[in-house]
């Protein structure tokens, strides 16, 4: 009797292991190749409209795109760039924020030199997204991705509160037009306080500067423009910090550094639930349109930053950004071109959905504008959406395009803006200290 | 060719642990003596493997000029010394209140336990909403009658406190465990004898009790101290070092060298300074506990 059992087991995982491998042999079929994306963006606000799309139109060419999403902080670069170095499982992949990690990943051949394609398929890239933009996208001389996206930064605004209090919504206007408007927009006490402004500090003071300096200094606004050291002290942002402390410190019409900290409050929590008038960053426009998470019926429209002074350039800060590449050790190379050139060219449309704008002149602006206000056109201002957000026209674009030591700058400017903010520092103090520890990094 | 029988048993023996051994080789030792080698380097994680420059010592020399390293150093040396501290009195006598005169002892050393056992990350967000101005350490001070609370986790003076004092708090039950299980074995005889002299109990308590715990608060202070030296999740999820660094600990500048600049060679030379530095407090702590532990 044991001894049948014995044998029944036995023939039982046999069978179960012949069958294993026969159904993995039916799955896999041999003509198509399969490529990996990887990019940081949620799989719902686009990527998976993209990869349908391909995977339809390039099903007879045998070439079909498979997507892995990896978060875009520390942690999920580090991940993609770990299986970038080991060599597997990723085809095709998107940076983010600016040049800075192409251009390292380009140093450590984590992305292959895209110019023979280019020059196979006779495609001028500055004629498809414009000189600007590959201008910046090149390291050394040479294109290790394409840049698909631009994205131009602007203030939001819950434009049914500026209606009902009367002000007209701003086209330009100066820090002190700013200020007052935050002023009369805010009402109420403790926690039904309504506030003019958000400036989202807990994410950091970096970038608070970077969109309100820039307007006047340019994207290069953190350096001198002799480049060997920085200009943090430069009036223009001690203005701007000046700006910032007077609405959180002395108006009360935005919630102080130290309430965002330790309230940890965000820009969805503060302008979706109609606690902020005006926030910082339009980055959150694919929450704006998500109305099943973020319930709301208020009218959102985008408005440019407050400049310093009226007159003189007044720069949009503008990223060309979401940088695909390709990764030297993928085994497919010729089918993640194929991808990577549709993509750029025409697949990067279906992103609309999520907030994110197509670069190339050869996208179809009319389906970007369409799958942009899908089912949210009741609650986004559509002129003000297409003035400073879709449409690339009229504006006095500028990037950002030195990055040297970055990351520590940044930190030391945290640093010292929280003191000027919690009013250890005044701002010129503050301003002053970060130039001077921001210069040690650079001697 | 013929194995010795003694041969053959150590090799049986090895082939047993092998899977295990494999583990910590290539998890462990390897990455130990990876990071050792690389601290004399400056390299950058993007540069790729190999691609790196040998400076010798410098990571070891440059760290003492950096101001964020410096201050991440006073602040753990702070940290610890303060929570092992207050860990050890507070859990002395409460044990010995628990042990001797109390109904429901198991239930409160449970309670006092379950930190230990919760998971770092919930109690560090429940921690953030209990500091916030609406929540409710903020508001049992205003209804004490103080009405300015400091804002803990934003303030520059009081964030550390916060922040030690929650490590107070999560660290109690497990020394408080560890003291009441010692406490079950003292010698009954002596503290009869002791009765019997003439002692109070506030007198057993200073002259016995301290005096047989002290191989126990010996260990204890030698764990606890160890992992407030490695404190490192609390701060990156309520206060990512700040305001300023005045939370910054050592391990999390580590990691922000590491994953944020890409120094990955300072960040080891940093990391083998803390663990000189824990070496060096161990074995300082293990010489000098001749005068003092009692076994």
């Amino acid at each position: 009797m044991k001894k049948y059992l014995v044998f029944i087991l036995i023939l039982l995982l046999l069978g179960s292991f012949v069958f294993a491998q026969g159904s993995g042999e039916a799955k896999k079929d041999k003509d198509v190749t399969i490529l990996h994306l990887w990019m940081g963006i949620p799989a719902e606000n686009g990527p998976q409209d993209v990869v349908d799309a391909f995977n339809r139109e390039f099903k007879d060419k045998g070439i079909r795109v498979e997507y892995e999403r990896y978060v875009n902080d520390d942690q999920g670069n580090l991940k993609l760039e770990t299986n970038l170095l080991s060599g597997s499982e990723v085809d095709v992949y998107a940076s983010y924020g600016g040049l800075t990690r192409v251009a390292k990943r380009a140093e450590a051949k984590m992305a292959l030199d895209l110019t023979p394609y280019l020059q196979q398929d006779n495609l001028v890239p500055e004629d498809i997204f414009g000189e600007t933009a590959i201008a910046l996208s090149r390291v050394d001389g040479v294109l290790y991705s394409l840049p698909t996206t631009l994205t131009k930064t602007s203030f939001l605004i819950n434009k049914t509160m500026f209606d009902e209090a009367g002000i007209p919504v701003p086209e330009t206007w100066t820090y002190d037009e700013f200020r007052a408007i935050a002023k009369r927009l805010t009402k109420g006490e403790g926690l039904d306080k309504v506030y003019g402004m958000f400036w989202n500090s807990t994410q950091n003071f970096y970038e608070m500067q970077a969109r309100l300096s820039s307007r006047t200094l340019g994207g290069d606004w953190m350096y001198d423009p002799n480049g060997r050291e920085t200009q943090l002290n430069h009036p223009v942002l001690v203005k701007t910090l000046e700006l910032i402390n007077n609405t959180m410190n002395v108006d009360g019409s935005a919630p102080s550094h130290v309430d965002t900290v330790t309230q940890k409050l965000t820009m969805e929590n503060m302008f979706l639930s109609g606690r902020a008038a005006i926030v910082v960053d339009n980055f959150i426009i694919r929450s704006v349109k998500d109305l099943e998470q973020y319930p709301h019926d208020f009218v959102t429209a985008f408005v440019p930053q407050p400049v310093v002074y009226e007159g003189g350039d007044i720069y949009t800060w503008a990223q060309y950004g979401d940088q695909l590449s390709i990764n030297p050790k993928s085994k497919n190379r010729d089918a993640a071109w194929e991808f990577l050139k549709w993509y750029a060219t025409n697949g990067v449309q279906y992103m609309a959905i999520g907030g994110r704008i197509g670069l190339a002149n050869t996208l179809d602006k009319d389906s970007v504008v369409g799958r942009f206000f899908k089912g949210v056109d009741e609650i986004i201002d559509i002129e003000s959406a297409k003035r400073h957000f879709i449409y690339n026209v009229g504006d006095n674009l500028t990037s950002t395009t030195i990055f040297t030591k970055a990351p520590e700058i940044q930190k030391v400017m945290n640093e010292e803006c929280e003191a000027i903010m919690t009013g250890r520092k005044t701002p010129l103090q503050g301003l002053s200290d970060a130039k001077t520890r921001a210069d040690e990094f650079l001697k | 060719m013929v194995f010795s029988k003694q041969l053959r048993k150590d090799l049986t023996g090895y082939a047993f642990i092998l899977p295990n051994m494999l583990g910590v080789l290539l998890f462990f030792i390897l990455p130990i003596i990876f990071s050792l080698v690389i601290s004399f380097t400056d390299w950058d994680f993007t540069w790729g493997i190999g691609n790196w420059n040998w400076v010798r010592l410098e990571n070891y020399f440059q760290i003492w000029k950096d101001q964020w390293f410096v201050r991440s150093f006073i602040n753990t040396v702070v940290l610890s010394i303060a929570s092992v501290t207050f860990i050890i009195l507070f859990a002395i006598v409460f044990a010995t209140i628990i042990d001797a005169q109390c109904y429901g002892s198991i239930a409160i050393r449970l309670a006092m336990f379950m930190p230990k056992i919760s998971n770092i990350v919930a109690v560090s967000i429940i921690w953030v909403m209990m500091y916030s101005p609406w929540g409710p350490v903020t508001q049992l001070l205003k209804t004490l009658g103080i009405t300015n609370p400091p804002k803990f986790l934003g303030s520059y003076t009081w964030a550390l406190p916060a922040i030690i004092f929650m490590m107070i708090w999560s660290g109690i039950g497990y020394a408080v465990m560890i003291y009441s299980a010692a406490l079950q074995g003292l010698p009954a005889e002596v503290y009869e004898a002791a009765k019997i002299d003439g002692a109070g109990p506030i007198r057993c308590f200073f002259t016995l009790t301290i005096h047989f715990l002290s191989p126990t608060t010996f260990f204890l202070i030698v764990t606890t101290l160890i992992s407030m030296f490695q404190l490192f999740a609390p701060i990156q999820l309520m206060t990512k070092g700040g305001p300023g660094s005045s939370t910054s600990v050592m391990v999390y500048y580590i990691y922000t060298s590491a994953f944020s600049f890409y120094k990955m060679g300072y960040a080891s030379a940093m990391s083998w300074i803390l663990f000189l530095l824990l070496f060096l407090v161990t074995l300082f702590q293990w010489n000098y506990q001749k005068r003092w532990v009692n076994y």
